[in-house]
């Protein structure tokens, strides 16, 4: 530690002289404001804030428990999850797994459970031809909630969808119906502004296929060789499993097997990624590479910034604009408009300088200093008690007149 | 002890790229990082240790602002391995050191040298701060730096400006005294020498002892009075911080003060000074003649104003004590209403009473201008606010006359010659 550190306001004790001192009242521009300490006061309570708002908010997320929510989500409590029937199913002594995979819901088809697909349009045709094969392996059922025509030409050739129902409300069963009504009479759904997928789809049969629930262009429920598909997701939510019948369709539908796989798709699944992204197609040194050149640049940073050593404080010493007073009297004087204020300190200064010249004492009258120039100037006593007198002023360009003509007649004076 | 990488450290780590492509596994990643912070630390711990190496400062202790000093820095390598260094020697800014920063090869057991040229550009006191060094390893991959301990003062002196007024002033000096052999004896002077009477000498100054020892008549001769005491007092509080031009008001009244301490030690006088605000500092007291211009600009250096307001019966008091009776008193505060509401006037009027008073100011010139504008409007209203100015002062200064004191006020370019010749007046007139 070096002994330089020592404040700069120490008196300057010349060695071998005299006693000196300097002002000890120096104001020391290196000293520490009293604004630091309180920002290191206020940022303990900034953090305290924070951790307090983490807490809360992970206390929310733990009363509420922990569900994922979206459309059709098994474990939502909400509007649009399907809780109800999941639950329902369990107590039936359904065993109701959750897939989100379509790996798994395939395996799940291959053994023999039923498959409920909650959104096969957002499938890619590999994970549709996926679904296809291994039901047809399997031979189990697939329940497809308001299939697209892509996903149903290639799980169910039989079904294509014939239009939409905008307008929601109660359905019967049709004569033909069969055993696909699961005894339910009466099937209520919401219109197209209340669902959670817009407005339902209606199905068109052919060869072979049965349909049920029909409305004026189509049927609702549709059935072709142990696919299903149904013509609104709103029969599964919570919010519309309670309409009419809806419940006994459904867990009629569901629970035939005992078994059932609830097969929702995400985007992370591995075989949704069918398009290669740019990242694709990089080499798999490239993560590694990118991370160390990351690491040299932070390395340069810190070596380029490196201060080498302290800030240096300059101990300025104070100045002052002498000249400011007389700024700001003028700036009054104008505001205020005091014209004559002005003109008699003008004035003033005038008969001073013309006394001194003439050699008045400054104390004699206006009357006298009239006099005195009288035969040196070529105006009339008038004009120069105009001039010198209190004579009221009507405007600035009159103050300003007067300025010069103060100007000129000392002028003429010194001539 | 701190040790700190060098742009090198980062280039580097570039080399281990091609490894990664071969091998791009996150443990190679780990590995390379590991083998580089073990290179980067044997580098530095091979460097020679910043706090072994001996330094010394060979620097003037004092310039006159505006001139330029050389100063030498040494270092020593006192073990066996060669140094490469980085040094920064840490002066404020306006100390004007031309490099702070300096890098050498020093071999071991020798010693070098970093010339250092200060131009200063503001009066006062200038300190190094701290003095670095750093040592770089053999690779210069990093750098160990330390402290070290060679404290550097620099004392910028006033710069005198005033000081080439000086020939003439003594010239008239010395024609005053010169001119003294014909003045009246009287208050003021002293008995100088005898010589022969010349026509035109006034009879009263014939020594008629001195002409009865000899064949002819002989007069005496007087001159002024020397070994006179001058008590300078400088107001250092906040309206001697104005600036007028490119310095402050102080910077004038030092300018001031010091050529009137010259001129005083040339005609023999004794010459005191007093730095004053809210409290006395004692500045030069009781220096012979010799040295008491030295000593005034060297304790003068790293006066500056204090925003605060001038006590001016503490001041008087400390006259009191440090002024005999008749000794000429002289005080450098300007002539403002301010300073005279601040209770100049019955300090003046009391110190009048029992010395010779000069009032030196100096005026502000930006007040001629502003009063000599007549461009528009604004301009004319400065104008008037500038001549209440002026007139004020002018009233400040008639008020201190009637009572006693002398005022001198003058801007800052006559201000120094201005007391002068109010001193030599004084002189000339037997009032001192």
């Amino acid at each position: 530690m070096s002994p330089t550190s020592a404040p700069a306001a120490s008196p300057a004790a010349s060695p071998a002289t005299s006693p000196a001192a300097s002002p000890t009242t120096r104001p020391t521009p290196g000293a520490p404001s009293s604004a630091d300490p309180a920002a290191e006061r206020r940022r303990p309570l900034l953090t305290t804030l924070i951790v307090i708002a983490m807490i809360a908010a992970l206390l929310a997320s733990i009363a509420r428990g922990f569900y994922r929510d979206g459309p059709l989500e098994p474990d939502a409590p909400t509007a649009q999850g399907s809780k109800a029937v999941v639950q329902v199913l369990g107590d039936l002594g359904v065993e109701v797994d959750v897939d989100r995979h379509t790996a798994d819901a395939a395996d799940a088809l291959r053994e023999g459970r039923t498959v409920l697909v909650t959104a096969p349009d957002e499938l890619s045709a590999d994970q549709l031809t996926a679904l296809a094969e291994s039901r047809e392996a399997g031979g189990a059922r697939l329940v497809l909630v308001q299939p697209d025509f892509v996903a149903l030409s290639t799980l169910a050739p039989g079904l294509s969808p014939s239009g939409a129902l905008r307008e929601g409300g109660r359905f019967e069963p049709g004569p033909d119906c069969g055993d696909l009504a699961h005894q339910a009479q009466l099937l209520e759904l919401p219109s197209a502004d209340d669902g959670i997928r817009g407005a339902a789809t209606l199905y068109r049969t052919s060869d072979g296929a049965r349909s049920c629930f029909a409305a004026d262009s189509g049927a609702l429920v549709a059935a072709h060789d142990g696919v299903i598909a149904l013509g609104s997701a709103d029969l599964l939510t919570n919010e519309g499993i309670g309409l009419a019948d809806n419940s006994a369709l459904m867990l009629n539908l569901l629970a035939a097997d005992g078994e059932l796989s609830w097969y929702v798709p995400s985007a992370n699944d591995p075989m949704a990624a069918t398009s290669l992204t740019p990242m694709g197609y990089l080499p798999d040194w490239a993560g590694p590479l990118l991370l160390w050149v990351v690491l040299v640049a932070v390395i340069a940073l810190v070596a380029v910034g490196r201060r080498f050593g302290p800030v240096v404080v300059e101990p300025l010493p104070v100045t002052v604009r002498p000249q400011e007073l007389v700024l700001g009297r003028a700036q009054l004087l104008q505001r205020s408009g005091a014209r004559d204020d002005a003109a008699s300190a003008l004035r003033t200064a005038a008969s001073t300088r013309l006394a001194d010249r003439l050699g008045l004492r400054h104390e004699s009258s206006l009357d006298g200093l009239i006099a005195a120039l009288r035969p040196h100037v070529d105006r009339s006593e008038e004009q120069l008690h105009t001039l010198l007198g209190p004579t009221p002023l009507t405007s600035d360009q009159d103050l300003v007149r007067l300025a010069h003509e103060l100007d000129r007649l000392e002028k003429e004076i010194d001539r | 002890m701190r040790i700190s990488l060098t742009p090198r450290a980062a280039l580097v780590a570039l080399l281990a790229l091609p490894v990664i492509v071969l091998w791009p596994t996150w443990w190679v990643l780990v590995i390379l990082a590991a083998l580089w912070a073990v290179v980067i630390l044997a580098d530095a711990l091979r460097a020679p240790d910043p706090r072994r190496i001996r330094v010394r400062r060979e620097a003037p202790s004092q310039v006159r602002l505006g001139n330029t000093v050389t100063g030498r820095l040494l270092l020593t390598n006192p073990t066996s391995r060669t140094a490469s260094l980085e040094v920064r020697d840490a002066w404020n800014p306006t100390a004007g050191l031309a490099a702070q920063r300096a890098a050498l090869r020093l071999p071991g057991q020798e010693r070098r040298a970093i010339p250092q040229t200060f131009t200063p550009t503001r009066r006062g006191e200038h300190r190094s701060r701290t003095l670095l060094i750093a040592s770089r390893g053999p690779l210069g991959l990093a750098r160990r730096s330390a402290q070290a301990t060679a404290p550097g003062r620099l004392l910028a002196l006033h710069p005198f400006g005033a000081r080439r007024h000086l020939p003439s002033r003594v010239q008239r000096l010395r024609e005053i005294e010169g001119l003294a052999a014909v003045h009246q004896r009287g208050q003021g002077t002293e008995f100088d020498s005898l010589r022969d009477f010349v026509d035109g000498d006034d009879v009263r100054s014939i020594d008629w002892r001195a002409t009865a020892r000899r064949r002819s008549v002989v007069v005496r001769t007087w001159r002024p009075e020397r070994d006179r005491h001058v008590l300078i007092v400088v107001d250092t509080s906040r309206s001697s911080a104005g600036r007028l031009g490119e310095a402050t008001r102080l910077d004038t009244a030092f300018d001031t003060a010091l050529l009137l301490t010259a001129l005083a030690g040339q005609a023999g006088d004794r010459v005191d000074l007093i730095c004053v605000d809210r409290i006395p500092h004692l500045s030069v007291i009781g220096s012979t003649r010799t040295t008491v211009l030295h000593d005034m600009v060297t304790a003068t250096a790293a006066v500056d104003p204090a925003l605060v307001e001038t006590d001016w019966e503490l001041a008087a008091r400390t006259i009191g004590e440090r002024a005999r009776r008749g000794a000429l008193v002289v005080l450098i505060t300007p002539v403002d209403a301010a300073v005279v509401h601040g209770g100049l006037l019955p300090v003046a009027a009391r110190l009048a009473r029992d010395h010779p008073l000069v009032v030196a100011s100096v005026a502000d010139p930006a007040l001629e201008q502003l009063a000599a504008g007549r461009g528009d409007l604004e301009a004319v209203y400065q104008a008037a606010a500038a001549e209440q100015a002026r007139g004020e002062r002018a009233g400040v200064s008639r008020a201190l006359e009637r009572v006693g004191a002398h005022v001198v006020d003058a801007p800052p370019d006559r201000a120094p010659q201005a007391l002068a010749d109010a001193y030599l007046a004084l002189k000339a007139a037997g009032r001192l």
